[in-house]
């Protein structure tokens, strides 16, 4: 399971919401433990998709590098990936499943007329066919 | 020797440690070196084809190895080598790639004028299927291109533009209709294009095209077709397309007249080997200044997509190295030899321009800094009302009073107002306009120099019909 704690929540919230209409995207950071994962600081990272970002966002390798070098400097993991949902749920979909990563975390924040919604965490296969859902708690 | 850093979740298969110190001259070195030690890691990060799996960035230190050498990118002691995920998503179902294996049936009958012809054939409709275009502006030049590629079926067609639609786009712009007027004109040539062929992708790219931005948008593209209107953006194209080994389809409208040629294609030369140099700002009009044969972008648009064509499917003679002019009043075609200019600053043999540069800066633009001397056309109406003491000068072109005019103003085109300067009193100030304030502002200049005290009226006769009579026709 995953739990993010307040502080990171509320940045993931705030962050989604005043990207709104648009799609929001950043690297959570935290420890790792033997049964839960935590999440310390949500990082907000700027969505590099050229295109309608009302609908999709990609992750410059770049800022992930940048997010993991912060997290190894506080002595914390990347432990995953969130991005929002404007108008519609939190599921992963065709889109997220085929640029995702096995390693890592996704939580999908729904955002309905600007407000948020809900939320849930997932966890895709390596061969990127598959997403299994992830309990989460804030 | 280089020190690899291990992303959390793979340090379970790394024997738990975060970074870990391997032997390797190179970067393919260390990364065999690092399965070797642990293999786990392998299976994380290569598919079963030993290929790394495609989510998979290797780094060295701060750049990407793909724009290094690859594997082969050497690395020496102190380095650090990382593994990046690629990472995008979307609340939609990605639009499907084009299935490039194969045509439907659809597309057969849709196709079937191509198909054919050897020359095309289903090889060559897969070639165009499977193509990515990108078209700077959705103007005169976009409108024909976008319709006609479409049409043909260029698998992925991506637009830039940030304008709308106005009346004055009308008479050239046939992607767009009466009742596109105020609309985005990517939301009206796209529907367009849908309406034209649905198994065409279309990417609306909602921007003004600019040295932050180019690259990141030019890289997904094959081909990259030059439709703007002005020279620090057709400076940005060509030296993105450059820099990213993209060939650039060119063509340009003035009056009667046009221009086409392909750039930066296998070797060939690019537009700085034709024009190291941008014209002085204001020497050449622009389309809204001069004016432009509405049906002239029709033909060279047309030029741009033939090319276009005959790019993605390999056949013909391209327009590479020769400069295509066009004269619609003679109906005349001719040809220029253009070589490659060893000594380009971008594609030369030792370039200086290696990334990309502020291009309103180089073309001499610089934003107006004299506006203490402009007057407003709403204080100018008040001041002929009240019957004030001064004289309304109209430094258009002959032409250009028929269409409209301000019954008091006294017409001098600018450039004859050098040999009109005694008919002007000194002692009585004078207001000059023009279409929209920039040619009246060099009349101001002018007549300041000479001794005279004269303001400009802002925003000429265009800003006159808003704000004053709206009656007067805008053109």
């Amino acid at each position: 399971m995953i739990r993010i704690e307040p502080d990171a929540w509320r940045e993931m919230v705030d962050h989604a919401q005043a990207t709104y209409p648009n799609e929001c995207c950043g690297a959570m950071l935290g420890t790792i433990g033997d049964e839960q994962k935590t999440v310390r600081i949500a990082l907000p990272l700027e969505n590099a998709y050229t295109g309608e970002r009302g609908r999709r966002y990609e992750l410059r390798p770049e800022d992930l590098l940048h997010a993991d070098r912060e997290a190894r400097s506080h002595k914390l993991d990347l432990v995953g990936i969130y991005h929002s949902h404007p108008d519609c749920d939190a599921y992963f979909s065709e889109t997220d499943l085929k640029n995702s990563c096995p390693w890592y975390s996704f939580v999908v924040l729904s955002i309905r007329n600007g407000a948020f919604h809900h939320a849930n965490s997932w966890l895709p296969d390596a061969e990127q066919t598959k997403a299994e859902r992830e309990e989460l708690t804030y | 020797m280089a020190k690899v850093l291990i992303p959390t979740p793979l340090r379970q298969y790394a024997g738990k440690q975060d970074s870990v110190e391997l032997p390797g001259s190179t970067v393919g070195e260390v990364l065999t070196a690092l399965t070797a030690q642990h293999p786990d890691l392998r299976q994380q990060l290569y598919n079963n084809e030993g290929k790394l799996r495609s989510f998979v960035n290797v780094y060295l230190n701060d750049e990407d190895i793909r724009y290094l050498e690859k594997d082969a990118t050497p690395v020496k002691a102190g380095d650090t080598v990382s593994i990046v995920p690629s990472i995008a998503g979307g609340s939609v179902a990605a639009p499907p790639e084009p299935a490039t294996a194969e045509l439907s049936k659809d597309e057969i009958l849709r196709y079937s004028r191509h198909l054919i012809m050897p020359e095309v054939g289903t090889e060559g409709q897969l070639k165009l299927k499977a193509a990515k275009v990108l078209l700077v502006g959705t103007g005169g030049l976009g409108a024909p291109l976008g319709l006609y590629l479409a049409a043909a079926g260029v698998g992925r067609i991506g637009l830039v533009d940030f304008d709308v639609v106005d009346f004055t786009n009308l008479q050239r712009q046939v992607i767009h209709g009466t009742s596109d007027v105020g609309r985005k004109k990517l939301d009206s040539a796209a529907d367009r294009m849908r309406e034209i062929n649905p198994f065409v992708r279309i990417d609306k790219h909602e921007v003004a095209l600019s040295s932050e931005n180019a690259l990141g948008i030019l890289k997904d593209y094959d081909i990259v077709v030059d439709g703007t209107d002005n020279f620090p953006t057709r400076y940005l194209v060509n030296d993105a397309c450059v820099l990213l080994g993209k060939p650039n389809v060119y063509g340009s409208i003035f009056r009667f007249e046009g221009q086409a040629t392909v750039f930066a294609y296998e070797g060939g030369p690019c537009y700085r080997c034709l024009y190291p140099e941008p014209p002085p700002p204001g020497l050449v009009p622009s389309c809204a200044e001069g004016g432009v044969l509405g049906i002239l972008p029709g033909t060279i648009g047309l030029i741009q997509a033939t090319e276009t064509v005959k790019l993605i499917l390999g056949i013909g003679v391209p327009l590479v190295g020769r400069l295509l002019l066009y004269d619609a009043l003679a109906m005349r075609f001719r040809e220029l030899k253009l070589r490659k200019n060893p000594e380009c600053p971008v594609c030369g043999e030792h370039p200086t321009v290696t990334k990309l540069i502020d291009y309103q800066q180089f073309c001499g633009i610089l934003q107006p800094v004299t506006t203490e001397g402009d007057i407003d056309p709403v204080e100018v109406k008040a001041r002929i009302d009240r019957g004030d003491n001064f004289v309304l000068i109209d430094v258009r072109e002959p032409h250009e009073y028929q269409i409209c005019s301000i019954p008091t103003a006294k017409p001098i085109p600018l450039g004859q107002l050098p040999q009109h300067l005694d008919e002007l009193d000194r002692d009585i100030e004078i207001v000059a306009h023009c279409k929209s304030g920039m040619r009246s502002a060099k009349a101001v200049d002018l007549l300041t120099k000479a001794g005279f005290r004269a303001r400009n009226m802002k925003g000429g006769i265009l800003a006159w019909s808003d704000k004053v009579d709206p009656t007067v026709p805008k053109y």
